[in-house]
This record gives C-alpha cells, structure tokens and sequence, in this order.
C-alpha cells in the first residue's frame, strides 16, 4: 500500500505520463480514426492489419489509451491527497514558536530593534503586519515571542482545485461515455416520433432552409413541438446553436434533406382531340386523385426522380439528389383500365409524350416539383456534461489562485534582552519575490521608524 | 480609407517599427526603441480600424477564415507586445516578436489567402465564436512570448539576461495558459456542446490543442516540482509554442476534421 502511494505520488510519473498521453495523442491525429477496414487497407496495406490489433485505428477509445488516461488521473488524485495535509498545516495550523537563529536561513529577512516593554513591541508588529493583510498568530512564552503572519493562503491551494477539476472533468466523460444517449431521429414535416429511452415524443411542424442573398446557407430551422401523453407541450424553434432542451434531453438540429419520394407535383393535363382543354392537378407521388372527366376519372403519379438517367438494358435510374431531370412516370385510369403511362420530364416538355404506352388520348406537363422535407434531430441526454462545466469552473478558478493569488508569509521572532527588544523577521513567497521583497521590506522600515 | 488599406497601413508600420526596433537592438540605442514602439502604437490603431470595418461590413466576428484569424492573432502580438513587453526590460523581445507579427501580417496580405467577406455558416453564428477564438488566440500570443524569451535564452551569453528571459517566459505562460485553457479548450468545449450536442469528438483540432496544453502543463510542472529552469523549460516552452501553431495551422492544411472553416 506504501509503495503503491510512493509509487503514485510521484512527480517524475505525471512527466512520464504527460509525454506518452502527448506521443499516442499525437498518433491518433496521423492515423484517420473510425475509417471503413476497406480505407485503412487502402491507405496502410498490410499494416493495416497491425493497425486494427492495436486498436491505432479508434486510439481515443481503446483499451491502451484508457488506460493510460486512468492512470494519469490515478497519479493526479494519490499526488494531491498526499500532499494536501502538508500544505493544509502550513497555510491553516497554529503558529510554532521558533527563534532568530531559525530565520538566517532565508533569503528575505531583517533584524532591528524596538523599545520595550514587549507587548508594546508585539502590538506594532502585529499591527504593521495587519494593516498590509496580514493574519497573525503567535507561539511561545515569556521573553521570547514568534508571530506568524500570513496572507492569501487560499493561494496554496490553487494547484489542487486544478487537480480536482480535471478530475471531475474526467469523471464527466466517464459519464457521458456510460450514462449518455445519443439518437437520430428523422422527420418528415408533420412527422412526429417518440424518443428512444424518454416519456415523451417530439413532432417536426415545420422545415426550412434560409439562404443568403447571394447563395449559401443561412440557417436551417425545425420547428418542433414536444408531446408528451398525446398533448402539446410546448413549441420551438431548433436551428444550429440553438438546440431544445426538455427533461434532460436536448435537441440539435443535426441534418436535414430533401425527401424527393415525398414530391409534391402539378401537372397540366390536355388532350390531343382537344387544343382547348388543359387543367391542372396536384398531388404526391404515390396518390391516386379524382379527376372529373368523361375520358379520364383518375390521375397517379408511380414514381418520381430528381435526376433522370436510363441504366442498363434501359431501366430508369436516380444519377443524384439533385433536380438536374426532374421526371414523373404518370398513369391515367378510366374506372379499372388505364388509358395512359408515360415519364415527363420538367426540363424536356416535348420528351417521352410519344413513348407513352399504347396511344394515349392524354397529354402530361411536369408544371412544379417541390420535394418534401425531412429534417433529421440529434436526441441528446448527457448527464456528464453538467461535471465538465463543474470542473471547467474549478480548473478556471485554480489557476486563478495557482498564478495570481501567491501565499506569502512573514515571521518575526521577538525577544526580550537587556532591556529592549530585538526584532528578527523572515518571510517567503512561493511566487512574485520580487514584489515580495518590496512588501517586505516596506512594512520594515515602517517599524523602525521611530512613532 | 477602407479595410484592405488600413491594413496595409498597418503592414507598413509594423515593418517600419521592425527596422526601428532592430536598428535599435544591434545599434545598442534603446533609445530607439521608442521610435518603434510609436511605430507600433499607430500600426495597431490603424489594424485596429481595419478589424472596426471588417466586422461593420461582414456582421460577425472577424476571425472566420484563414485571413481574418490572422489578422487577429497578428493584432494581438502588437498588443501584447506593447502592455506585456514594457515591463519585461528585456530589449530583445519587441524586435523578434515583431518579426513574427511582420510575417503573419506578410502571409494574411499574401494572395494566397482569400480576403473575400463570406456569409457564416450556421455553425459559426454564435456569439462563442467571439468567446472561443478571441480569447484563444490572445492566449496564443503570449505563447509566442514564451517562445521568443525561449530562443533568446538558448542565445543568451550573460547570466543576468538568462535570469530575466526565463522569469519572462514564465510569467507569460502564467498569463497565457489560463487563457488558452479557457479560450481553447473550455469555451470550445460549451461551444461543441451548444451547436452539435457533445463537448469533445476527439476531431484533431481538438486533439492539438489538448497536446498544446499537455506540454505547457508539462513545462509548469517539470519548473514547480522538479526544479527545471533555464535551458530545459526553454526547450519545453518552445516545443510548445510550436504545437500552438501546428493546431493553428498545420492541422488545417495537412489534418482533416471538424474545424474546416479556420
Ligand atoms: C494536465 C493535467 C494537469 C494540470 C493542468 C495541472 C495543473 C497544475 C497547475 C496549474 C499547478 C500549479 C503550477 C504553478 O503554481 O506554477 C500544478 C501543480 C502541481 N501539480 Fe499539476 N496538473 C496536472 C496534472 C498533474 C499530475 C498528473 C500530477 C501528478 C503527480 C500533478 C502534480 C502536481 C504537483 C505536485 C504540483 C505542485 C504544486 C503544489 O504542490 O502546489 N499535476 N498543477
């Protein structure tokens, strides 16, 4: 258990620690992480293999480095707690009486005189001491006094509230790795969906993406209503920056696209007799809707794609997500028997009219296409990030004392000798001696000076 | 006058107090030195006119790409260059430090970096981006301190001179590494959180800037409990630095991640 303690306190350790955390850091930024095993093999080739087994491939989260990181917070927690007694003493334990001997070794320190009687010269001292936020204590009895002074003793401490921060900090990851969820869920307008490990569902009302006046995207918007038992709860707007919070869980606008399978079209519909007729219609892809006509009674749209292309052996394909050919495979029904199927294309108007199965009385005009929306919202419970908040504010903090809030610390050893008293003062400051020196030597002078 | 000549104004009073501040070091005049101080002072009020404008004509912070952030950081070094280099008694530094702010500012006007006001994208309209990159890259201007007191130790043929480069450099990383810790890591962190839902991916921009802090913990350290000064904390607070500007750099040109848009 000793040696454990030894062996975890160690300074020389933390150093050892801090360069290889640092080297395999380093390594997991030169080797891609969380690739497909098809890229590492045609990055790496036969290293790819080693790779894999060291687990080089997703370092963060592999045994080794975990390991590595357990250890470091092993040797941050043992190093602080063994040395916090010692420094506790110091900054808060009663005073101990020393003698003028004991102060030569320091490198601030000063030796005078003061008239008697002896609590007469304690009084100035500790006053001196007072008036530049001194706390004083004093040890010893009869001729021979020592008053210790101290000041921002807080400051001592600095280095353990940044220990204890990155502590907790580290248990926050630790939490969110084991406690935390995480879950896309995908909507498409008017959509709603429960979410995964919560009482309540959410409902995407509306999707929108704004744009610059000159191009580029603004800002993409969900709004999204909470249900919770079948009511509305409440209703906001989720854009990049601005996720939903409720229960716990928060809402980020995470993704979103364009569900083209969720079309909305208008087609103009005439017929070859007739040069007069021409009526629209609107519907999605998959409706079959009435149309009031001697000839025709229903309209259907089978299938729709944004990008237009003939595959092989002449079967439709999708080339991509983007309108670049927009077109329609439409059907025309009188009662059960369908007197037209034919694709029409929004950009070749003119196109496939003649393809159309059979002889078809009807002519079809791709007006509009607009695509559904969906948008697609990160679910989000995280209870370790409120630690890493906590610790943030801890490391913040620690600093501050570690670097700006130095202890500093005066004795004065008084003695009672042939009738007066002489005066031996010493003092350290674990940083700023230079400014040290200054106090130091201020509140001495004031002393001598005859009052 | 517009932005894009403020800014040269800038440039050519940053280089005019580079030339004044190294005649002054190699004249041995410290005199002088006051001449490119001026210098500096009215280069940083016209730099400062020229970030004024961009961000009037843009609307947002004026560090969302390559040209601006090094703009900024550059703005920064003069500044710390005058408030932290004045009580640092060391002649060196302000000449070297503004050898580092003349050449960011030479590859800011340089036409490899696109100067176009561009739109934010959503993830960028935060008002963390101020919090993040600002307070950062005023972090990193003091690393670049510590770097040059570094150097200059490593040169340094007197005792005395040494004693003051190494107490620079510290003061500087004591200054510096609470703000990169809270810029860098912690704002960056609740930033993450607030646009995509987690503090920390791992993304190698993030991973840097964790290496960065490691080293300068490394240099507080290995000086506070194993007694390290002089050569060895130089070494430590040069290595440093230059981790600082791998993850400002280096990660964007030869890393891929997250962070694309700086
Ligand atoms: C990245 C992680 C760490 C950070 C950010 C950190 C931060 C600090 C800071 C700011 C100080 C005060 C330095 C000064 O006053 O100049 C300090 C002191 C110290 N640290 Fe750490 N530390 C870390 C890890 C560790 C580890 C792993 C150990 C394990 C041995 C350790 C042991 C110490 C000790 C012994 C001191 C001495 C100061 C005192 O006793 O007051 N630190 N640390």
């Amino acid at each position: 258990m000793r040696s454990f303690a030894r062996f975890f306190s160690s300074v020389k350790l933390a150093i050892v620690l801090f360069i290889l955390v640092t080297l395999a850091s380093i390594l997991g930024t030169l080797i891609p992480q969380g690739r497909s095993p098809a890229e590492y093999v045609a990055r790496y080739g036969g290293l790819s293999g080693v790779f894999t087994a060291l687990q080089l491939t997703r370092l963060y989260s592999s045994v080794w480095y975990l390991a590595l990181v357990f250890l470091f917070a092993l040797n941050t927690a043992v190093c602080t707690v063994t040395r916090f007694g010692t420094k506790w003493r110091k900054s808060f334990g009663p005073a101990v009486a020393t003698d003028a001997q004991a102060l030569q070794g320091h490198k601030v320190k000063g030796r005078f005189r003061l008239p008697p009687p002896l609590e007469a010269a304690e009084d100035r001292v500790r006053g001196a001491l007072r008036s530049r936020g001194y706390r004083v204590e004093k040890a010893g009895s009869g001729g021979t006094l020592t008053l210790l002074g101290r000041k921002r003793r807080l400051g001592r401490f600095g280095s353990d509230v940044v220990h204890l921060g990155l502590l907790v900090i580290l248990a926050g990851g630790l939490t969110s790795t084991l406690a935390g969820k995480r879950s896309n869920i995908a909507l498409r307008e008017g959509e709603s969906a429960d979410v995964p490990g919560a009482a309540f569902a959410v409902r995407l009302d509306r999707f929108e993406t704004e744009y610059y006046p000159r191009g580029g995207v603004k800002d993409w918007k969900s709004t999204v209503t909470v249900v919770e038992d079948g009511a509305p709860v409440l209703t906001r707007v989720v854009e990049v920056n601005h996720p939903l919070t409720y229960r716990g869980f928060a809402f980020y606008q995470s993704s979103y696209g364009r569900d083209w399978q969720r079309s909305t079209l208008v087609l103009e519909v005439r017929k070859r007799a007739d040069a007069a007729f021409s009526r629209t219609v609107t519907l999605e892809v998959g409706d079959k809707v009435a149309f009031d006509d001697a000839e025709v009674t229903h309209v259907s749209v089978r299938q729709f794609v944004p990008d237009f292309m003939l595959g092989e052996g002449n079967r439709v394909q999708n080339r991509s997500q983007e309108p670049n050919n927009p077109a329609a495979l439409v059907e025309a029904w009188k009662g059960e028997s369908r007197v037209h199927m034919g694709w029409v294309f929004a950009k070749y108007p003119d196109f496939g009219q003649g393809h159309a199965e059979g002889r078809s009385p009807l002519v079809f005009v791709l007006k509009t296409y607009a695509a559904g929306n969906y948008s697609v919202l990160e679910a989000a419970k995280d209870p370790g990030a409120g630690f890493v908040w906590a610790g943030s504010v801890l490391i913040t903090l620690g600093f501050f004392l570690a670097f700006y809030w130095p202890p500093r610390e005066v004795r004065v050893v008084l003695e009672e000798a042939q009738g007066r008293i002489d005066v031996a003062a010493a003092g350290e400051a674990a940083k700023g001696r230079e400014a040290f020196r200054k106090e130091f030597d201020r509140i001495f002078d004031d002393l001598r000076r005859p009052s | 006058m517009n932005e894009s000549s403020l800014f040269s104004a800038a440039f050519a009073l940053y280089a005019g107090a580079l030339v004044v501040y190294f005649a002054a070091l190699f004249a041995r005049r410290e005199g002088w030195g006051r001449g490119g101080l001026i210098l500096a002072v009215i280069g940083l009020s016209f730099h400062t006119a020229a970030l004024i404008l961009r961000t009037a004509a843009s609307g947002h912070a004026p560090f969302t790409n390559m040209y601006e952030s090094l703009s900024f950081l550059s703005w920064a070094l003069v500044l710390v260059l005058i408030i932290f280099g004045r009580g640092a008694r060391v002649p060196a530094l302000a000449p070297y430090l503004m050898l580092i702010v003349v050449a960011l500012v030479a590859l800011a006007s340089s036409p490899l970096m696109p100067k176009d006001v561009t739109p934010l994208v959503p993830a960028l309209q935060s008002y963390w981006l101020w919090l993040h990159v600002s307070v950062t890259l005023v972090g990193e201007a003091f690393f670049a301190v510590a770097f040059v007191a570094g150097l200059l130790y490593l040169t340094a043929g007197t005792e005395e001179k040494k004693e003051k480069l190494d107490a620079l450099a510290y003061r500087a990383v004591a200054v510096g590494f609470p703000l990169f810790t809270l810029g860098g890591l912690v704002f960056g962190m609740v930033w993450a959180y607030r646009a995509w839902g987690r503090y920390w991916a791992w993304d190698p921009k993030e991973v840097w800037s964790l290496i960065t802090w490691f080293v300068f913990a490394l240099y507080l350290h290995t000086r506070i409990v194993m007694g390290w000064k002089g050569k060895r904390s130089a070494i430590v607070a040069i290595a440093g630095f230059l981790a600082a500007l791998f993850t400002y750099f280096g990660v964007n040109y030869l890393l891929s991640g997250l962070h694309s848009y700086v």
